[in-house]
């Protein structure tokens, strides 16, 4: 248990290696553009649900508003592209500053919600991030109900679309190491306590309110730069797609589907619910594959409340779950 | 020198006066007990003094600094340390990583895991779990869960901790394992003791100073002997006793 055996973590590793590799080369040996836009929708979900996983799942403040995080990034990208120039590299770059205007805006919103537990935590952020989408559909500078264009990146369209999907693929496996660092570090043991019981962990000298912020702020970064990315990835967008509000809650279902305890969590979580999502929105009608997976999510809050990799280890641990 | 002292403490819970302008010191490395009957307001005050609750009145002061009105990580980091008298374990966490946390973020500066887990191990050992160390605290007995609450107030390396019925629901022997502890907390690592307890016999033989609280209001505050002997204690006792009779 303690310490893996050496050819175990070899095996991870080669195997991470060769993903990695496969993922990396995909785009470019010419598929059907079908897996490519998919395969990227999913390396935005992972990013999403582990950035979340921060707040939600290390520190149990479970956030309901992230999409305006994302939001918030894909329009800071759209409106720093236009004052910068349009271009391959500025396109790319912008989503870096976009990640951070989600983040001060997760400071700003965080320090007055964050002392908020609990349910009122939830139903908090779900209206913050309405908030946000309205005031957006209203702000004449912003496109108000017309929505924004963004300048593509003067390439064929067949290579940006690499280059994008290269790019999401970066943000993911970033994202993934620094949370999968933070869950290892004293701040990740200070969020797990805060989870717990934040009184307990305040008398044990955790500075809850400013961990608190700052996993919020994290937690919102990486969503926004993947919002950036997104709005070149989109070439147009409006209130009503980037703030959708079943994103929001479509990260949340994945991180805890997954389980929010480890960050393998949300990564499996977010890739097996978007192929889940994808197979039955293309077999099955749109009606049905609502039900379907509505009950599935059930089954499985009611089976693994966990979520699945916790239901894995113990299964293997006891042999049995009780 | 007076380590932890307050004045004129006042806590009101709406109609109610929880604690009435009290005023305590506990000295640099003494044992001080806190006793009183049930609902006096005894843990009020140590909710009071770690942060939880801000007196409505009155001014606390540790080493000569205010600490009334800090956040309760604030004044944990400066150095006063506390048990809960309904044993509040970090439930999904082992042992170990339960007093680990309280380590990184105390007052040794080990902010490094693996160093943090050491000491952790080390505590747990003081405080006879280390055999249970990595088992989870929902599995523990209930004198266990009370020494994990030890250990993790011990963890954040503590300057005076409080301790808020740790010998309760205890068998003599145990009472007298908590005793010689207590003792060694003071001797051993030199943490001044200021506890709430119900056991008069251990609190007797462990206290240097005894402080009575009755309705919130202090009623005594002196040797052991003068404290069980007083009239005012006597009543306070006699007196719940009839009436919870
Ligand atoms: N958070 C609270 N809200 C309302 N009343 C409280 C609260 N905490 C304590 N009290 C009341 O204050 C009084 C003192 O309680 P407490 O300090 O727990 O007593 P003790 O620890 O001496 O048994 C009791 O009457 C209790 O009901
Ligand atoms: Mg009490």
């Amino acid at each position: 248990m303690a310490s893996v055996c050496p050819t175990k973590t070899a095996k991870k590793v080669v195997g991470i290696a060769l993903l990695s590799a496969i993922l990396l080369v995909f785009p470019w040996l010419g598929p059907p553009v079908y897996f490519i836009s998919f395969l990227y929708t999913v390396f935005m979900f992972v990013c999403m649900a582990s950035a979340w996983n921060l707040i939600g799942g290390y520190a149990g403040y479970l956030s309901f508003g992230h999409a305006a995080f994302f939001g918030t990034g894909a329009y800071a990208a759209a409106m720093l592209t236009k004052a910068v120039g349009p271009g391959t590299a500025s396109n790319l770059l912008c989503s870096i500053p976009s990640g951070l205007v989600a983040a001060v805006i997760a400071l700003v919103v965080g320090y007055p919600c964050l002392k908020l537990r609990g349910p009122y935590f939830a139903v908090i952020t779900l209206c913050f991030a309405f908030v946000v989408q309205l005031s957006v559909q209203n702000l004449g500078v912003l496109g108000g109900p017309d929505g924004l264009w963004i300048k593509g990146m003067d390439l064929p369209v067949e290579t940006g679309r690499s280059i994008l999907y290269e790019s999401m693929l970066l943000l993911m496996a970033i994202t993934i190491l620094v949370v999968e660092r933070i869950e290892h570090s004293k701040f990740g043991a200070g969020l797990r306590a805060i989870k717990q019981d934040e009184e307990v962990a305040q008398t044990m000298a955790v500075n809850a309110p400013r961990l608190k912020m700052g996993a919020f702020a994290l937690s919102a970064f990486f969503p926004g730069v993947a919002g950036g990315l997104h709005a070149s990835y989109l070439t147009y967008i409006h209130p009503t797609i980037v703030f959708d509000v079943n994103m929001s809650i479509l990260i949340v279902l994945m991180a805890l589907f997954g389980g929010g305890a480890s960050w393998l969590g949300p990564v499996v979580g977010a890739v097996l619910l978007s192929f889940i999502n994808e197979l039955l929105s293309t077999f099955v009608k749109a009606e049905l594959a609502r039900i379907i997976y509505g009950s599935l999510f059930i089954v499985v809050i009611i089976f693994m409340p966990n979520g699945i990799m916790e239901f894995i280890r113990k299964r293997k641990q006891t042999g049995s779950p009780h | 020198m007076d380590l932890l002292k307050g004045t004129g403490i006042t806590k009101l819970f709406g109609g109610l006066r929880a604690l009435a302008s009290v005023d305590f010191t506990v000295r640099q490395g003494e044992i001080v007990g806190l006793i009183g009957p049930n609902g006096s307001g005894k843990t009020t005050l140590f909710n009071c003094i770690s942060g939880l609750y801000k007196p409505d009145f009155g001014r606390i002061e540790f080493e000569g600094r205010r600490i009334s009105g800090l956040a309760p990580h604030t004044i944990a980091a400066m150095g006063i340390g506390r048990t809960f008298q309904i044993v509040r374990p970090l439930m999904d966490l082992t042992l170990r990583e339960n007093v680990t946390i309280a380590v990184l973020y105390g007052r040794w500066g080990l902010s490094h895991m693996e160093a943090a887990r050491e000491k952790a191990s080390s505590i747990l050992e003081f405080v006879g779990l280390s055999d249970k160390a990595d088992s989870h605290p929902g599995r523990l007995a209930l004198e266990d869960r009370k020494r994990l609450e030890l250990a993790r107030a011990l963890g954040s390396g503590p300057r005076i901790i409080l301790l808020d019925e740790v010998f309760a629901g205890l068998n003599p022997k145990e009472i007298e394992h908590a005793v010689d502890l207590t003792f060694r907390i003071r001797d051993e690592w030199g943490i001044t003791v200021f506890m709430i307890e119900h056991v008069m016999k251990a609190i007797m033989s462990t206290c240097s100073r005894i402080m009575a609280l009755h309705h919130g209001v202090l009623i005594a505050d002196d040797g052991p002997e003068a404290v069980a002997n007083h009239p005012r204690v006597v009543q306070a006792y006699l007196g719940a006793k009839y009436a919870r009779g």
